[in-house]
Parts: structure tokens; C-alpha cells; sequence
């Protein structure tokens, strides 16, 4: 089987979780106790008004029927409107979008440079003094909430030990992203990076450990070529996955991240929402969120198969 | 006025939409507050305001959370305010009206040259539009304005305003935000258009929103009050997290923290570069005893459950120590507030006496309804179950989703439960006649109360103009309500903000609202 096709199958396979994902978000809405649309429009509703919105979502048809009218206004990217500020979810939830991506994506680079040299100082030289110390941080970084870490983060570095960083938001251009999303992107790479370090530790040390590689020390390729050319391309393979399933953990990791730093991305948006009762725009961010966790499974697989061409014959 | 947490959002929305939450800002220039001793107020700087709780629409006539409100009021100004102290309404966008002999028709004359941030000047033609406009808003406000019987505008500086009845309330009615003034025909939009971007006589007009993150206004060039307002631009910031609205105080990201925690507000007085000010609000707390039920249908039942209460253990558990046993239903910054009303206080004898007077007197089984995860309500209802069961009654919890809290309270779906009430004007009739008066669409704060006598000095007191015969009556109303227990009122609590030390002139009124015309910057 070609890249291509694995790639095309590995798409296939996706659909049926993305529809999975459209009924647990539609059924959410039966979820809510009572009347939902009674209980969206609050306390101000008029009879007329309630039934106007059972009439909009189709309440007053059969289940199946229900999801047929959700569907169809799914594929036409309708996600209704938002019930606190009255306007479209879906343009709610792509103006905040790319603050969740920026974070999630920015935490991840952090996480590999951290993980990379950490681990690769630790596989080297095993049980030495470094690869104890080295050892003992995933034990801290798995110990800390990531709301606590945050806290502490921005009381050291954007108020007692000199306001390098600033205290939450966005900020503005590309310098600015970086700058304001510095620290909450540490603290999510704080919360990856240990399990990548055991996990890169642990397969560097059995790669360092095979025929080939002794072969290779043999030949007289120097240690630096043989540990960054041979060893850490196959150990990485193992790791990817394991990348790919935190990045998943982290995509719903967000909402805590982005209410600590008040970053105005879809996490934020949604925990205000349930507060608000704003349920369109809950079910609009949790299939978001659905899409984008099946999609890095997705991009994990595709780039294990790039490292590890096995994986496609499987 | 409005709910400092989200999660008591919907309980006080109960309290909300009958009581209304807001209120206009009062106060004459150079009102109260902040810091005032760093010498002449300085022009310029932007002002960063870290909130709890997002904005819902900018929409004067229908909106009723306090996030929006206490914006709307920096764009769109009513004819009269309410007075700092919140007893009174003093003259705004009119210097003054007179009234006839036959109490009926209201004369105001317009403040001269008034103008919109557009530049336009304002006219009567555009009051009678706004207070029409507020009147209709069967969904909103139009509830306050029924004594209105129409308005006329005879020239561009008078406005007559003839009512159905006699209305003593009229005034403070009129000062309410939603009777705001905006330009005739919202300036030729609909009023969705509008209401986007509204315009207004404030001092501050309208920049953007950018939905759940901030509402920024800038300084309205053409504002009456002369070489006010003093800063360039005002920025309303969603910082749900407590813990990051107090840091980025304290970081300077922001100069205004609006509403921190309770337990935070000792470390914050001693901190230095931070103000921490408790202001006086009408907040009024209170455990509601639904009639239906047949024990809370007798009165010493009633009264046996508000002695047993101990009010300063909830102040302490749920306030920290920052507020007051409540001994009327009218908190103490409302006109015609009686500080010698016989609100039945923690007497843990007395509870029992009541019980062995009761139908009741071996207790029973009761309900209290609870908002599932509001913490305070749990707190409370702790308290309320420990005092109870002193006096044989079984407190059995009924946790509820928050939102339907006070669907069930409204239907009558409780018999014990937890609400609020904040003032939105500068009179006690609004209050008087939600809680007390069994025909209102309140039903006496849904728990049934009726009584004759309290109901006919309730409808007095609205026509009644002579302040110390409203006072008389008033007092007889809060006498008698206290007396027949119709609720346990629990306690006053103040409005809390942090604020740097930089700001000044920031005062907040007891109807919740501010005047950011007066506050300042210094360097």
C-alpha cells in the first residue's frame, strides 16, 4: 500500500468518528434538564418565544428527524446562533480559533524542545548523575495541575521576579503572540514534555542498545552522528504516537490553560458558554474540538508512517 | 443589580427580571471615591476594567445583566440620576421639571446645549422618542414606564410627561438607564442596527466589541460636563478567573478589579499600590418560604425559622465578615429604609416558642432548593439545616440546575429557597410591590404573602407625595412584613473592587453603577 492510499484510508476510517462525534453533540442538547429551549432562553422567555425556538431546532419532531434537520444544518456550516450575544456560533467560534491553535501548537514546540535534548542527555548516560536528575522531572511535571503551574508561572515571571511576561491576553503580531502566549505555552509544554522525556528515554535507550547501532560504532561513525542520524529517528517513532495522543488530551486541556491566562480562544469561549447556557456555541466548540482531536490522530499517524514505513503494511 | 459569580447568574436573574438590575448613575461631578488626595485631576491614559462576567447586549430597553448595564450607561444618559447616596435622584440631561397642581403632569426642561457624541444636539423630539421607545419594550423595561400615559415635546428644550395617576415614583422611573436618551429614530437605523453601536449624550461613545473578550469606548468629544471626561479610553476586559483578574491588577495590566474574591479582600487592603473598597449597595439576601406548603403557610412557623437562623455565621461563611444581618427587606441605601424595623434576628429561644405556638410544634420534613454547585447556596443551606434541625424541622436539600432554579421558584416548585434583590431606582416602590403584593406578576417574591392592609399602604405609598407620610407608610409596610415573616431576610453585602492607586474619582453607587466621567489617571 502506497503513503497515498494509507493516507486515504487513515481519512476513511475518520469519518465514522466524526459522525460518532455529531450524535454525542446533538444529544447534548436532551441532556439539559428540562425544557432546553425553556432553559436557554431563561427567565425572560415568552411562551411564544419558546415555542418559536422548538420550532427552529425541530424539537417538536421524532429523534431521527431531529438529527436529519442538525445535519443538514451541519453541512451547510450552520451551527445556529449564539443565544447570549445573538450572533452566528460558528463566527464566535472562528474568531477565537486560532488563539487555541497558536496555544496548542506553540505548547507543542515547547514540549519537543524541552523533551529532545532532556531525553537524549538522559539515554546517554544511563544512571549517570544527569539521567537521574533528568528522571526526577517528569515525577515534578506530572505532580502539578497545569492551573496551579500557570498561576505560579505568572506570579514569578509577570510579577515578582520582574514583569518579564505579560499577565494573560493575546497580544498583537506575531512578537506579541509569542510574548503574551509565552508562559501558557510553557505551562502545557510542562504538562507534555515528561511523558515524551520517559518515552524518548526509554526508546532511545533500547534503539542505542541494538545490532545496528553497534554495527555502526564499529564502522567508527562518531558518536554524535550515530546517536542523531540512526538512534533518534527510530526512537522518535514511538514517541510521535505518544505526542499525538497528548496533543489530543491537550486540545480539551485548553479550557483550563486559557481561563488561568485569559486568552480569548475557543476553551475560554466554551466554559463561558456553559455558564452562559449558551448552548449552540457549546455544541459548536465541542464538535470543533472533536474535528480537531480526530484530525491530529489523523496528521500522528500520517507522520509515524513517514518515520516508520511499516506502519503502512500493517 | 447583578451576580458577582456566574454560577448564581441564573438565581439572580429570578430577582432580575422582576426586580430589573441596574440603575443609572448619580451623582453630581466630582463624586465620591478612589483616591482623593493626589491633587487636580489629570486628562488622558486608558483605563482597563477586569470583569467577572461578559456583557450581553448593549440594548438599554430589554437588557437586564449588570455587565451590560453599567456600560450602556457611559454612552446613553436618562433625564434625571440617581444621587450618590442612593436616596434621591438629582437633575442630568433636564435642570429641572415642575409638576401640577393635580400631580398628574410633569414638566422638564431640557439642559441646554446637550449634544450626541455625533455632534448633534439633543432635543425633546429625541426624549419623547427614547422614553416612548422604553415604554413599548413589553420584554423589557416597559413594566416601570405604565404610569406614563403619553409625552409631548412642545419646543426642543421641554418635555411633558402626563401620567394615568398620580405617581409619586415617576422621577426615580424616569432616571432608570433604560429611559435613556438616544437620537430619534436610532439616527435613522433599526433598533438591532443601533444597538451594535449605540449613540448616546455620555461621556463615552462607542468603539468596538469584541464578543467575550472586551468592549472598548472612547472619550465623547462633544460631552456636556465641560473638560470631562478625562480619560481617552475605557476598556471593559472578560477576566472570568478570579486569580488572573487580581494578577494583572497587580501587574498593571489592568487598574480596576471588578469584584474579587471575598476571602481575597484582606490581603488586597494590605497590599501595596492596591485601593480595596467596600461600597454600600442594596443587595438584600433572603431565604423565600413558599405559603403553598402548609406548615410555611403559619406565621410562627415563619417566625420560628427566622430566629433560628444565625445570620452572622452565613455573613462569615459565605462574606468573610463583609456585610450585615438584614433587618428589612429594603436594604438600608433605599429612601424610606427603617433602621428600627423588627426584622427577626437570631434568638435560638424564641425560635423555639414560636414552634410550640406552630400547628407544628414535633417539626416536619421541608425542601430547600439548591443550585446545584453555587457554592454559597450550599453554605447557606448547611447553616439553614443545622439551625432547623434545632428546632425539629428536617431540612432535606434539592439540588437543581442553576438555570432552572428559579423557573421552580416562580412556579412555585419549592418550598424553601434562596434569592436576591437589588435596587434598579432610586425608589422603594418597585421592591415594595414585588415583594409584597400578592397581585403582582411577582405573586409577594413568589411565596404567596398576603396581607390586606400591607398591600393597600403598598398602592398608598405610590400616590402619596408628602415624603413623611410615605415614610409613615412605608415603615408600617416593613413593620408588618417583618412581623409576618413572609421571608427570612438574611443580609446586606457591599460591592467589592480593587483598584490601583493611580486611579481616582472611581466611586460606585449603591444601584451598582459608576460615573466614569469622573475617574482619572494620575502618571
Amino acid at each position: 500500500m502506497d503513503r497515498f492510499a494509507y493516507i486515504l484510508r487513515r481519512l476513511v476510517q475518520a469519518v465514522p468518528v466524526v459522525i460518532g462525534v455529531t450524535v454525542l453533540v446533538f444529544f447534548m442538547i436532551h441532556l439539559v434538564p428540562g425544557d432546553p429551549a425553556r432553559t436557554m432562553l431563561g427567565v425572560h422567555a415568552t411562551p411564544q418565544k419558546v415555542a418559536a425556538l422548538h420550532h427552529e431546532w425541530g424539537l417538536d419532531k421524532s429523534i431521527p428527524e431531529q438529527y436529519k434537520l442538525f445535519m443538514g444544518r451541519l453541512l451547510h456550516g450552520n451551527l445556529g446562533d449564539s443565544l447570549f450575544y445573538h450572533v452566528s456560533a460558528r463566527d464566535l467560534i472562528w474568531q477565537r480559533l486560532p488563539v487555541t491553535l497558536w496555544l496548542i501548537a506553540y505548547g507543542t514546540v515547547l514540549s519537543v524542545l524541552i523533551a529532545l535534548p532532556l531525553a537524549t542527555i538522559a539515554a546517554t548516560r544511563k544512571d549517570a548523575v544527569r539521567d537521574q536528575a533528568v528522571r526526577v522531572v517528569p515525577l515534578i511535571g506530572l505532580g502539578f495541575p497545569p492551573f496551579w503551574l500557570g498561576i505560579m508561572l505568572l506570579l514569578a515571571f509577570g510579577l515578582h521576579l520582574g514583569r518579564h511576561f505579560p499577565v494573560g491576553g493575546y497580544g498583537d503580531g506575531l512578537f506579541g503572540h509569542l510574548n503574551s502566549m509565552f508562559l501558557p505555552a510553557l505551562t502545557v509544554a510542562l504538562g507534555i514534555a515528561p511523558i515524551l522525556i520517559r518515552s524518548l528515554r526509554a526508546s532511545l535507550l533500547q534503539v542505542l542498545e541494538s545490532d545496528y547501532i553497534t554495527t555502526a560504532r564499529s564502522k567508527g561513525i562518531p558518536e554524535r552522528r550515530v546517536l542523531l542520524r540512526h538512534a533518534l529517528r527510530n526512537a522518535v517513532s514511538s514517541t510521535v504516537s505518544v505526542l499525538g495522543v497528548n496533543i489530543g488530551f491537550l486540545v480539551g486541556g485548553t479550557v483550563v490553560i486559557e481561563q488561568v491566562f485569559a486568552l480569548p480562544g475557543i476553551g475560554q469561549l466554551m466554559l463561558n458558554s456553559i455558564f452562559q447556557r449558551d448552548f449552540p456555541v457549546v455544541q459548536g466548540v465541542t464538535l470543533v474540538f472533536g474535528i480537531m482531536v480526530v484530525l491530529v490522530y489523523l496528521a500522528t499517524d500520517v507522520v509515524h508512517s513517514l518515520l516508520d514505513p511499516r506502519v503502512r503494511f500493517d | 443589580m447583578k451576580t458577582t459569580a456566574p454560577v448564581v447568574l441564573l438565581v439572580v436573574c429570578v430577582v432580575a427580571l422582576a426586580a430589573g438590575c441596574g440603575g443609572s448613575g448619580g451623582g453630581s461631578s466630582g463624586s465620591g471615591g478612589g483616591n482623593s488626595s493626589a491633587g487636580a485631576a489629570q486628562r488622558g491614559g486608558t483605563l482597563v476594567i477586569d470583569r467577572s462576567a461578559e456583557s450581553e447586549s448593549m440594548d438599554k430597553e430589554t437588557v437586564f445583566d449588570n455587565e451590560s448595564i453599567w456600560i450602556l450607561e457611559q454612552i446613553m444618559e436618562p433625564l434625571y440620576t440617581v444621587a450618590p447616596d442612593g436616596k434621591g435622584v438629582v437633575p442630568w440631561l433636564a435642570k429641572s421639571y415642575t409638576l401640577s397642581s393635580d400631580k398628574k403632569t410633569y414638566t422638564f426642561h431640557l439642559r441646554p446645549g446637550v449634544k450626541f457624541s455625533t455632534g448633534k444636539a439633543m432635543t425633546s423630539a429625541d426624549v419623547k422618542f427614547s422614553i416612548d421607545q422604553a415604554r413599548k419594550a413589553s420584554q423589557g423595561w416597559g413594566y416601570l414606564d405604565t404610569a406614563i400615559k403619553d409625552i409631548e415635546a412642545p419646543d426642543p428644550e421641554t418635555v411633558v410627561v402626563h401620567t394615568k395617576f398620580p405617581w409619586a415614583p415617576l422621577l426615580a422611573d424616569i432616571a432608570l438607564f433604560a429611559n435613556g436618551i438616544v437620537p430619534k429614530d436610532y439616527g435613522g437605523e433599526t433598533a438591532k442596527e443601533f444597538y451594535t453601536h449605540p449613540v448616546g449624550t455620555g461621556p463615552f461613545k462607542w468603539n468596538h466589541w469584541q464578543h467575550g473578550v472586551e468592549i472598548v469606548l472612547d472619550r465623547n468629544p462633544y460631552y456636556w460636563q465641560k473638560g470631562k471626561p478625562y480619560l481617552d479610553h475605557v476598556i471593559w476586559k472578560t477576566v472570568t478567573d478570579t486569580n488572573t483578574r487580581q494578577l494583572q491588577l497587580q501587574g498593571g495590566q489592568a487598574q480596576i478589579d471588578e469584584f474579587p474574591d471575598w476571602q481575597t479582600v484582606n490581603t488586597l487592603e494590605n497590599t501595596p499600590g492596591i485601593e480595596m473598597k467596600l461600597f454600600p449597595s442594596t443587595r438584600t439576601d433572603y431565604m423565600m418560604m413558599n405559603e403553598r406548603y402548609a406548615p410555611l403557610a403559619d406565621v410562627h412557623v415563619r417566625r420560628a425559622i427566622s430566629y433560628a437562623l444565625d445570620r452572622n455565621a452565613m455573613i462569615k461563611s459565605v462574606l468573610f465578615g463583609n456585610g450585615e444581618a438584614a433587618n428589612s427587606f429594603m436594604p438600608p441605601q433605599v429612601p424610606y429604609y427603617d433602621k428600627d424595623s423588627p426584622g427577626l434576628q437570631y434568638d435560638a429561644d424564641k425560635a423555639k416558642q414560636e414552634m410550640s405556638q406552630s400547628k407544628y410544634p414535633n417539626g416536619f420534613t421541608v425542601e430547600m432548593l439548591i443550585g446545584a454547585g453555587v457554592a454559597d447556596e450550599k453554605s447557606i443551606g448547611q447553616i439553614v439545616q443545622q439551625e432547623l434541625g434545632k428546632i425539629g424541622i428536617k431540612v432535606v436539600f434539592k439540588p437543581v440546575d442553576p438555570s432552572v432554579e428559579f423557573t421552580n421558584e416562580q412556579e412555585f416548585k419549592y418550598q424553601l429557597g434562596l434569592s436576591y434583590w437589588t435596587m434598579d431606582i432610586a425608589d422603594p416602590d418597585e421592591l415594595v410591590t414585588f415583594a409584597v403584593d400578592p397581585t403582582s406578576g411577582a405573586k409577594s417574591f413568589y411565596t404567596d404573602y398576603n396581607n390586606a392592609n400591607v398591600v393597600k399602604w403598598t398602592h398608598a405609598a405610590e400616590r402619596t407625595f408628602s415624603t413623611g407620610d410615605r415614610q409613615k407608610l412605608y415603615d408600617d409596610i416593613q413593620k408588618q412584613a417583618a412581623e409576618d415573616a413572609f421571608m427570612a431576610f438574611l443580609y446586606y453585602s457591599p460591592y467589592r473592587y480593587a483598584f490601583s492607586d493611580k486611579v481616582h474619582g472611581f466611586f460606585v453607587y449603591p444601584t451598582g453603577n459608576y460615573h466614569m466621567e469622573n475617574v482619572w489617571l494620575s502618571k
